[in-house]
């Protein structure tokens, strides 16, 4: 049976294995990342040394799978790429320009290059420029930019052509924290306003809980982790980082009465998750009515800093994992 | 409306053919190229040749202009394979300055500021980046080389007449392969030069260096050995012997032009295989 355009996933990796020199990066991973077509954003995610960087260039093409297979668009990243190319924008990590082209010469033969006509590509050059904030310095040499202008010009050439599928590599690196807002601002237009798919590779979980739908969980070359993260927001979960002192032998048995679910770190420390429409101020009772002086509240909603502690293998549990929404079943 | 007043919109027009994808960055390089006011007036300098020789033909076609003179000088300025030879030699000289001084803005400022990932993540293979940086130094240096050596045979066929055709087409092909043949050894030192020094001076010098360095080596082998087959190592003098087989014009002592050809060969495919090394999106530490 065919496959329709709506179920074609943005990636898909089957036993994927990739080796740099004699050392295995990638060891055989499996899986379907988001859906071509929907303007979602997928987040990959992992420490220093996981193999993010080398997935996102085995997907572009850079790299070839020693075993196994890939595939970006529904299109296998060996046999053609030339056609998923044309359909892809990539905005890599480091610095990436041609230090003599004004930004809108660079991104008009950039725009060419991915098959738009001359008038075209000059037109969207601007258009594109000013879209990123870049409009009143198009007519200066790249090479003059500031790194957060660089930035922001690589980001332009990456979607100057209207791709399908937008390769973010690090997007906010070294980016002061006005730039940064603005990048992922950007970031969450081009997938909510221009309908584009987003691969977002980052170490820093802020950028990816706020603007992924989707996240994997890079380790050591495998994929540890799998979730939803639009539906993770959705069900408007809430973590709190409690410090007690007294007996809270009784406070794990307690914490059900308010719909809530704890896991002890010993110490009287403790994470427990809130469900939806359950406020802090509920715990402040709790505490109360089970004589507990509370020595640190610390109340947060970035749930994927405990999927990705548990995933590094920092927590042993997080609290409500069996109502945690995991698509890969682990 | 204006294009800040605008807003960004996907494009979703058509696309382009796989033809004017290739020909956008030549395009670029040759228009950055000749921004270049050294080049353009080389361009421009390497132009007084052509046209000396465009004269000389039109002189040998008027014989009643050059009455008087002395018969075994008369028959001494012909316009036969010697004079294409020398027309070759002098232009073929002139290439070699401005590959050195074009070359190195080739590929070199691609690997400076690592834009290289950015091109091979669009419609453009490795091959196709490399093929469209020869492009550009080949469509720079045909200009001086072959396209007028090509103007001054169909001069002289359009002045000599038919019969002067049918005797000597050969001359006509001669012309074409042997400059394309030495366009293609420059270029690729040039590539090779601009791939490996990321400094545009040095990489010029280097792409000069290289030409100098084999012939001054190639006859240091041959005044040592007592041999004349040192210069199979000399580009220069290789490319020289096929253009006079081609010719047809008396070979100096040295490799014949099968050898030459095969020296050629080997050189081409060096320097193809030290571009290819640098050419990479990524480059990968084992």
């Amino acid at each position: 049976m065919t496959e329709h355009l709506s179920d074609i996933p943005v990636v898909e990796l089957d036993n994927l294995k990739v080796k740099l020199g004699r050392r295995e990066i990638l060891h055989g991973i499996t899986c379907r990342l988001g859906v071509s077509g929907t303007g979602k954003a997928i987040g990959l995610l992992g420490p220093n040394g996981a193999g993010k960087s080398t997935l996102i260039l085995t997907l572009l093409g850079f790299l070839r799978p020693s075993a196994g297979r890939a595939r970006i668009l529904g299109m296998d990243c060996r046999s053609n790429m030339g056609e998923a190319r044309s359909r892809i924008g990539y905005m890599p990590e480091n610095d990436s320009f041609v230090g003599e082209m004004t930004a809108v010469t660079f991104l008009r033969q950039m725009a060419e290059l991915s098959g738009l006509p001359p008038k075209a590509a000059l037109e969207k050059a601007h258009e594109v420029l000013f879209h990123v904030g870049l409009g009143e310095s198009r007519y200066r040499e790249l090479r003059t930019y500031s790194y957060g202008m660089k930035q922001m010009a690589k980001l332009a050439q990456a979607i100057v052509h209207g791709p399908e599928l937008v390769v973010l590599d690090e997007p906010t690196n070294g980016l002061d924290p006005a730039a940064r807002r603005r990048m992922l601002k950007l970031v969450t237009d081009m997938k909510e306003e221009q309908g584009m798919n987003v691969l977002v590779c980052s170490h820093l979980l802020r950028d990816i809980e706020q603007v992924c739908d989707e996240a994997v969980i890079l380790k050591d070359g495998a994929i540890v982790h799998h979730c939803n993260l639009e539906e993770e927001r959705r069900s408007n979960r809430s973590f709190v980082e409690l410090e007690v002192t007294g007996d809270d032998r009784n406070l794990r048995t307690a914490l059900p009465e308010i719909g809530a679910e704890g896991v002890s770190e010993g110490g009287g420390r403790w994470r427990i998750v809130l469900p939806a429409g359950v406020e802090v101020e509920a715990i402040w009772g709790l505490a109360d009515r089970q004589n507990l002086l509370v020595r640190k509240l610390n109340h947060r909603r970035d749930t994927l800093e405990e999927i990705f502690l548990k995933a590094m293998g920092h927590l042993a549990h997080t609290p409500g994992e069996n109502a945690a929404l995991d698509v890969s079943g682990t | 409306m204006a294009v800040y007043k605008r807003g960004y919109r996907r494009y979703d027009g058509t696309l382009t053919g796989r033809w004017t994808r290739f020909m956008v960055l030549p395009r670029y390089a040759w228009q950055r190229l000749y921004e270049q006011r050294l080049v353009l007036l080389l361009t421009v300098v390497s132009f007084i040749w052509p046209l000396l020789c465009a004269g000389f033909i039109y002189l040998t076609n008027h014989v009643e202009l050059l009455q008087g003179l002395d018969k075994d000088f008369l028959a001494f300025i012909q316009v036969n394979g010697t004079f294409f030879s020398i027309f070759m030699y002098v232009q073929g000289g002139f290439a070699v300055f401005l590959a050195a001084l074009a070359g190195p803005s080739l590929i070199a400022p691609d690997l400076t500021n690592n834009a290289l990932p950015l091109y091979f993540s669009r419609p453009l293979t490795r091959w196709s980046y490399a093929l469209a940086r020869l492009t550009v130094i080949v469509g720079m240096l045909s200009v001086v080389t072959w396209i007028p050596g090509l103007i001054l045979f169909g001069l002289q066929v359009g002045l000599a007449g038919g019969w002067w055709f049918l005797a000597n087409w050969t001359l006509g092909v001669a012309i074409v392969v042997g400059f394309l043949v030495w366009l293609l050894i420059l270029s690729l030192v040039a590539m090779a030069a601009s791939a490996y020094v990321k400094w545009r001076i040095v990489a010029g010098a280097v792409s000069l260096a290289v030409f100098f360095i084999l012939a001054g080596v190639s006859t240091m082998i041959d005044n040592v050995f007592r041999v004349t087959w040192g210069h199979i190592i000399d580009p220069a003098f290789s490319v020289n012997q096929v253009w006079r087989t081609l010719l047809g014009v008396e070979l100096p002592d040295g490799p014949g032009a099968g050898a030459s050809m095969l020296s050629l060969a080997v050189f081409v495919l060096l320097l193809v295989a030290v571009i290819e090394r640098k050419l990479r999106p990524v480059e990968i530490v084992s």
